[in-house]
């Protein structure tokens, strides 16, 4: 298996990943934030033991060896948070030989663990992780509070210390004008929906990310239920309102489409916004069957290869020679392709 | 607010809890509360005064506490200020060392303060199991509030049968 973003999943018209993560600490250390650099080592090292007698494979990758443009590109692909990039402690990530979980360690918790897959895949996310987590709870001793459950630093992620999220590709929904309403409507229900990119429902790319807000209370089961029943109501609307975009706007929204392939094929500067753009043009063609040559496999990949950290290298320094490699990126994958 | 049971008296204690995804939420006076078995069942995990007792066993939604003013942890040497301040705990010791400010915002932000759930490890199950039959005995006292005898019956029945499989284990 592979990286998420060189995969495809189920629902990839809409639904761009899946991501679960499951926040743990262990007992009788303090916290990450009050933990002192002796202690964050120390957690780094009893993980890497645990994991160490696992037959599933992990890479550490020591975080204080990297260059700044390294840390970035992790966040880029998902595998760390912004902000485990920033973080001055003593701490790594663990990535597993199949790309497919990462665990932080002393980011906001002793151990962030995520699972993240291409498409709408709750399930197959949970799963993976949810062993994971097993195997190290043998091996490790976690905080568990006897009311509470799992102990995170922040309160809003103790009990499961579980939040799933999706990532949405919704612009049917924001040009018919209805995502405040909807995302409101969701809040209600405890999920939390903001974009990816920027905030608001002006998010760049018309990318979102559905998660739940509520980790107490409820089993993973329950909580995995109502947000995956919310999500389900929302990609369903917007593939309601996008065969209604395509009938209203007709020629008008094909020639807007076939015109951003047409950009991306043949531009010899390309800004992240503008891409941003394009390629969620390039998938609402897709997905109305106007373009067949591509699939999302190759946009998700195509996201990720341009942007900032992954473009930038010792030659590669200023914005412009940024901008002139993400084109020639993007023109070597879709005009061979 | 008036007491829902018996329509008299000013209500103050506040249970909140989530049957099938949604919120039941009951108003008690202090005597209907003592009567209705709600009092005496707090958690042991430290030792308040009665009205302490209640408010963490009923997850009541007090704004301001003051008492925690003064308290740090000795473990990781969080203060209450800081805890106030950053909604942070510093480690695992302070979600008891604050335990009534824990309380209070967990069940603002949770529909219910007791975990439920997945526990991985060898002490996973027996915890899980106790937590399961804490829910059932809250669901109980409901039901038998509610005059809903049938549904008591059946709840008492669960709750002996975990009990039971539980290795005799009564004490949640
Ligand atoms: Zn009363
Ligand atoms: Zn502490």
């Amino acid at each position: 298996m592979s990286e998420w973003f060189n995969d495809t999943g189920m629902q990839n018209d809409i639904v761009i990943s899946t991501r679960v993560r499951l926040a743990r600490n262990l007992k009788g250390i303090p916290f990450p934030h009050k933990a002192g650099e002796e202690n964050c080592r120390k957690v780094v090292a009893l993980v890497e033991e645990a994991l160490s007698a696992l037959n599933y494979k992990f890479t550490k990758v020591d975080l204080s060896q990297l260059t700044q443009t390294q840390r970035q590109a992790l966040v880029e692909e998902r595998y760390i948070s912004l902000n485990m990039a920033e973080c001055k402690r003593p701490g790594a990530v663990f990535i597993s030989e199949d790309k497919t979980v990462s665990i932080m360690v002393n980011e906001e918790d002793h151990l962030r663990m995520q699972s993240i897959f291409a498409g709408y895949e709750s399930q197959k996310a949970y799963d993976i992780i949810s062993k994971v987590d097993s195997y190290l709870a043998e091996k490790l001793e976690y905080a568990v509070h006897p009311k509470y459950g799992y102990l995170t630093s922040c309160l809003t992620n103790a009990g499961t210390g579980m939040r799933t999220s999706y990532m949405l590709h919704l612009p049917a929904i924001v040009n018919a004008g209805i995502a405040e309403n909807l995302f409101a409507a969701a809040g209600k229900l405890g999920i939390t929906v903001r974009g990816m990119y920027g905030e608001g429902t002006k998010a760049g790319g018309y990318l979102f990310q559905i998660s739940n807000q509520i980790t107490m209370g409820r089993s993973e089961e329950e909580i995995m239920t109502n947000l995956s029943k919310v999500a389900e109501n929302i990609i369903a609307k917007e593939r309601e309102l996008r065969t209604k975009m395509h009938k209203q706007k007709g020629v008008v929204m094909e020639d807007q489409i076939m015109r951003s392939l047409g950009v991306l094929r043949s531009a010899r500067l390309m800004q992240s916004k503008e891409l941003l753009t394009l390629l969620s043009n390039i998938r609402l063609g897709i997905s109305l069957g106007l373009i067949t040559e591509l699939d999302s496999k190759t946009l998700n990949s195509l996201m990720i290869e341009t942007s900032p950290a992954h473009v930038t290298n010792e030659n590669i320094t200023t914005a412009m020679e940024r901008d002139i490699e993400r084109a020639r990126i993007i023109r070597e994958k879709l005009v061979k392709g | 607010m008036l007491c829902s049971h018996c329509n008299k008296r000013e209500a103050n204690f506040h249970y909140k809890q989530v049957n099938n995804g949604s919120y039941t939420e009951l108003h008690l006076c202090s005597d209907c509360a003592r009567e209705l078995g709600y009092l005496g069942a707090g958690e042991q995990s430290f030792s308040p005064g009665l009205e302490d007792m209640l408010n963490e066993f009923l997850g009541l939604t007090k704004q301001s506490q003051t008492a925690g003013k003064g308290i740090s942890c000795s473990c990781c040497g969080t203060t209450f200020a800081e805890f106030k301040k950053t909604g942070l705990a510093g480690c695992d010791k302070c979600y008891d060392v604050f335990a009534r400010d824990v309380e209070s915002v967990l069940s603002r932000i949770q529909p219910s303060t007791t975990h439920k759930g997945k526990i991985a490890g060898p002490k996973g199950e027996q915890i899980q199991r106790q937590n399961e039959i804490k829910e059932l005995k809250d669901k109980l006292r409901m039901a038998v509030m509610e005059e809903r005898y049938e549904d008591a019956a059946k709840l008492r029945d669960s709750i002996k049968k975990l009990e039971e499989n539980n290795g005799g284990e009564t004490n949640v």
